[in-house]
């Protein structure tokens, strides 16, 4: 028997360019890196040379999952997908997506802990994986089709139980705002063009086997049920959205929409969703609606039910049914998604004739969720359709297109709020029809650069919500001040962090977070009221810390960043405290290697850490600070002129952000003047061959 | 779960014993059913049911000493007074007190009762408060009602401090200058029906 639980045991190489494929030994190999974006790292540093592209033969696009997916921890079902980033720019850099669904169960049930695809495919294929079972299939009918049919394809090939993650014409395209989908619904952003330069069109799995549980069954059996008493709802929001009997408190844009004459109304049987008192485990599905919370109360009446991945309670995606837009747009009545994906069509749209949240409001997120899902587009986090708002309504569609392009549009529909309107722009993204179309698909970046627009204009205007890199801010300055900033800096493309945002918006009043920050952060200062910032402090730059590792943590252990950390709860008899150490004892039980938090938080580091030498070693330069940790200046502007730390905005004062990158760069053991980890750092996170390497290069502060 | 009829009761007096525990039954069964039950409401089932055991004492007195033995002697019963001085009762196994404080304003005057609630939210979180959350339960007010009560408030002292703001989507937000100035306020509103919505 295996030494460890948790781990499937192998990692799955598949040479496209060979047509080969062979294994190699997970925990050998990678077990100081978990799995998920460790694994995906640790490929990247071994593997890929710095200069390689996102669409040459070289690069890797690694599928991974953690010792946790497929099993019963709650909210395990993430697959984290590691590759150079097709819009990154100006250079492409290592970055990472996620998908939920099906996918990271099934791949663990059939064996194996990641997927690492090389190599160009000399025509279209499919990968088939059957437990043991891989091979290389032709997928010339496949090809040209969208993500539905291609998943029912596949699907009658392998049967039901099998799980497709497949691009649509957008990957096919080389289209880098596109997507790889599983499960009907759960996408994995900016991969789906990686895909389709290896001719890789999907991935079917269906595995019969089981995750050993290293622990005791009975003790694992009690960790899962004390985990699932700590669940809030969506993005562990702890407090629900209005008045409850056993509520203390309440938040009206909490996600814990559930409660009494709140109905699912297209339920076959129209299903009240109740108080959803917290103590009550079997009703934690009813507590998230995101097509109402979105969309106001008009969504009940259409709301089938929740859906998710596997494992989780939470059922994040909302099931929504609506008749109207069969006749009216001739798309199916069902449709599903949560967040960006939910809303992905409606975003595009300033104004709807109804208001914004009527009926049209509804019919654009069914024509967007239809379109968009199935062609395989992305909207990396709504900077689409933020850039393509700005786009227009500021002349530069008009005056980039020529005539005959500009007038194939129908504009009046546009502004008047159709949603028929996206039948017009989709499909020419996916297809890179036209200027319009090629534009809107290359990622803010290089459609920046195509339209020889500097990026500074983009970097003022705090309504587009740019960042850095051609990608947007993701819960930065605008909630979380200092600590959403820090954690902005970080990456190659949106951070995707939400340790720090599930905690900020979890709806308890101030005293009692500021109560939990000093307990797991060392001082109540470590959080400020939202528009109410105050100057750095060393515990913001320690809950900064604190956030990333968790969502490496996270993206390694399949667990979900989406609801974790679990460090609230809705519990008055616990002071609403939750459980700093859930990670680690989920770890420790489920694969017999004993860690505690902080232990496992150094395992993080690692994996964190290796992420800041690989930028470091592809971008060619240790000067992190001035050239990658980079803030757009719209986070020093406030329109009202209300000056930083008045109560009233969110204006960060660029002093104090120095200080606190300062801060930040010591709390990581980093050369405050690059901000590139010292050889010291690397040391300390078991990275000392990586320190070596770059040492040669002349990359070390 | 808790159910009311599974409650254990603490050791009671000997005297009114049975009437004790008939009483705290009650109020935990409406506490259960989202409702407070009042003093006089008791009154009325303790003397329907027969309960009160003294013929010569006055029955209102009996049944205040009763609930005064009851609410000292058990950990979940509480007592509300509203103010017209009249008494109101609920478990916290079954209904927190900040949920029994809105009932009980509910049934008062409706001006304190959106006052004191946006007033708290401001005081709390803080935040101001959608004025739509007092047409949703448990406060079940119509909208137009809300809007009248907002425009009588403007107009009393009392209530000067309680202002809307309007966010960019027209939706209106209730606030208190006694705990948020009003641009921190209208800045929180933002956030709260805008903002929020654009960073999912």
């Amino acid at each position: 028997m295996a030494k460890y639980g948790g781990w499937a045991g192998k990692v799955l190489h598949v040479d496209l360019s060979a047509g080969r494929t062979w294994t190699e030994d997970t925990v050998e190999n990678y077990k100081d890196y978990l799995g998920g974006t460790g694994i995906g790292y640790k490929v990247m540093w071994d593997e890929v040379p710095a200069g390689t592209k996102p669409y040459d033969p070289a690069n890797r696009i690694i599928f991974a999952v953690g010792p946790l997916a497929g099993t019963g921890a709650p909210c395990n079902g993430r697959t984290a997908i590691t590759t150079l980033w097709p819009t990154c720019w100006p250079k492409p850099l290592v970055a990472t997506g996620h998908m939920g669904g099906q996918f990271a169960a099934k791949m663990k049930y059939a064996g194996y802990d990641a997927v690492v695809i090389k190599g160009r495919a000399d025509r279209p294929v499919w990968l088939s994986i059957v437990d043991q079972q891989v091979e290389i299939q032709d997928a010339s009918r496949l090809w040209g089709q969208g993500i539905r049919r291609t998943t029912e394809a596949i699907a009658q090939i392998m049967g039901t139980d099998a799980v497709v993650a497949a691009i649509g014409q957008a990957g096919e395209n080389l289209v880098p705002m596109s997507v790889v989908m599983n499960s009907v619904s759960h996408s994995a952003g900016g991969i789906g063009s990686v895909m389709g330069s290896k001719n890789l069109k999907a991935i079917g799995v269906r595995g019969t086997g089981s995750v050993r549980i290293a622990g005791n069954k009975d003790e694992w059996e009690k960790l899962i049920k004390y985990h699932l008493s700590l669940l809030g709802a969506n993005n562990q929001h702890v407090v629900p959205s209005s008045p409850q009997p056993w509520a203390e408190f309440y938040e009206p844009r909490s996600r814990w929409v559930g409660s009494k004459g709140r109905t699912w109304g297209a339920a076959p049987r129209p299903l009240e969703t109740g108080t959803c008192e917290p103590h009550n485990l079997n009703r934690i599905a009813y507590r998230t609606n995101n097509a109402a919370f979105f969309n106001g109360d008009i969504a009940w009446q259409y709301t089938v039910r929740g859906n998710g991945c596997t494992s989780c309670p939470i059922r994040c995606h909302t099931m929504i049914k609506v008749p109207s837009v069969s006749a009216k747009y001739g798309i199916p009545e069902v449709g599903q998604n949560t967040c960006a994906g939910l809303n992905f069509g409606r975003s595009f749209f300033r104004t709807f004739p109804d208001g914004q949240r009527g009926m049209t409001n509804m019919e654009a997120c069914m024509v967007g969720m239809h379109l968009a899902d199935d062609l395989g587009i992305w909207c990396n986090y709504g900077q689409l359709q933020r850039d393509f708002q700005k786009l227009y309504y500021d002349g530069f569609i008009k005056d980039k297109l020529g005539e005959k392009e500009f007038k194939s549009y129908s504009w009046d529909k546009y502004e008047k709020g159709d949603p028929s309107f996206l039948f017009e722009l989709f499909p020419r993204i996916a297809s890179k029809e036209g200027e319009l179309g090629t534009v809107l698909g290359l990622g803010t970046g290089y459609l920046l650069e195509r339209w020889s627009m500097k990026e500074g204009a983009w970097g003022e205007d705090k309504e587009v919500a740019y960042w850095k890199m051609g990608h947007p801010k993701h819960h930065s300055t605008e909630e979380a001040g200092q600590c959403g900033l820090l954690i902005n800096l970080q990456y190659n493309r949106d951070a995707q962090c939400h340790s720090h945002t599930n905690f900020i918006r979890n709806g308890l009043p101030l005293s009692v977070q500021k109560s939990l920050a000093a307990e797991i952060w060392g001082s109540p200062n470590a959080v400020d009221a939202i528009g109410a910032y105050t100057p750095m402090h060393p515990s913001k730059a320690k809950m900064a810390k604190w956030s990333l590792l968790r969502k490496e943590l996270h993206d390694s252990l399949s667990l979900c960043n989406w609801m974790g950390p679990w460090v609230a709860s809705p519990l008055k008899e616990r002071g609403y405290r939750g459980d700093d150490s859930i990670e680690s004892m989920l770890y420790s039980l489920a694969t017999g290697d004993k860690k505690d938090r902080q232990e496992l938080d150094r395992a993080a580091e690692r994996i964190f850490v290796l992420h800041r030498a690989l930028t470091i070693r592809d971008m060619g330069t240790k000067e992190m600070r001035t050239k990658h940790d980079l803030i757009p200046e719209w986070v020093f502007t406030d329109k009202s002129g209300k000056a930083p730390f008045t109560k009233g905005t969110t204006h960060m004062d660029r002093d104090d952000v120095k200080v606190a990158m300062d801060m930040f760069y010591d709390e990581m053991g980093w050369d405050r003047l690059t901000g590139a980890p010292t050889p010291q750092a690397y040391g300390k996170a078991g990275l000392d061959k990586v320190a070596e390497e770059l040492g040669k290069r002349k990359l070390l502060p | 779960m808790i159910k009311a009829e599974n409650v254990v009761e603490p050791k009671m007096v000997k005297e009114g014993e049975a009437a004790g525990r008939a009483i705290a039954a009650m109020i935990r069964q409406s506490s259960e059913a989202s409702r407070l039950l009042s003093e006089s409401e008791i009154h009325r089932r303790a003397a329907d049911q027969h309960l009160l055991t003294s013929p010569a004492a006055d029955p209102a007195e009996e049944v205040g000493n009763i609930l005064k033995k009851v609410v000292e002697g058990s950990e979940d019963l509480h007592e509300l007074a509203s103010q017209d001085g009249s008494r109101h009762y609920y478990s916290s196994h079954f209904m927190t007190g900040a949920y029994a404080r809105i009932l009980l304003q509910k049934k008062g005057d409706q001006l304190r009762l959106i006052a004191e609630t946006v007033r708290e939210n401001c005081a709390l979180y803080p935040r101001p408060v959608p004025l739509d959350i007092f047409t949703q339960p448990p406060f079940d007010l119509a909208r137009q009602e809300v809007l009248e009560d907002l425009e009588r408030m403007a107009a009393e002292e009392e209530y000067r401090d309680i202002l809307p703001t309007t966010t960019s989507a027209s939706r209106i937000f209730l606030y208190s200058t006694l705990h948020l100035e009003p641009e921190y306020a209208s800045m929180l509103a933002e956030w709260l029906d805008v903002g929020q919505f654009n960073n999912p």
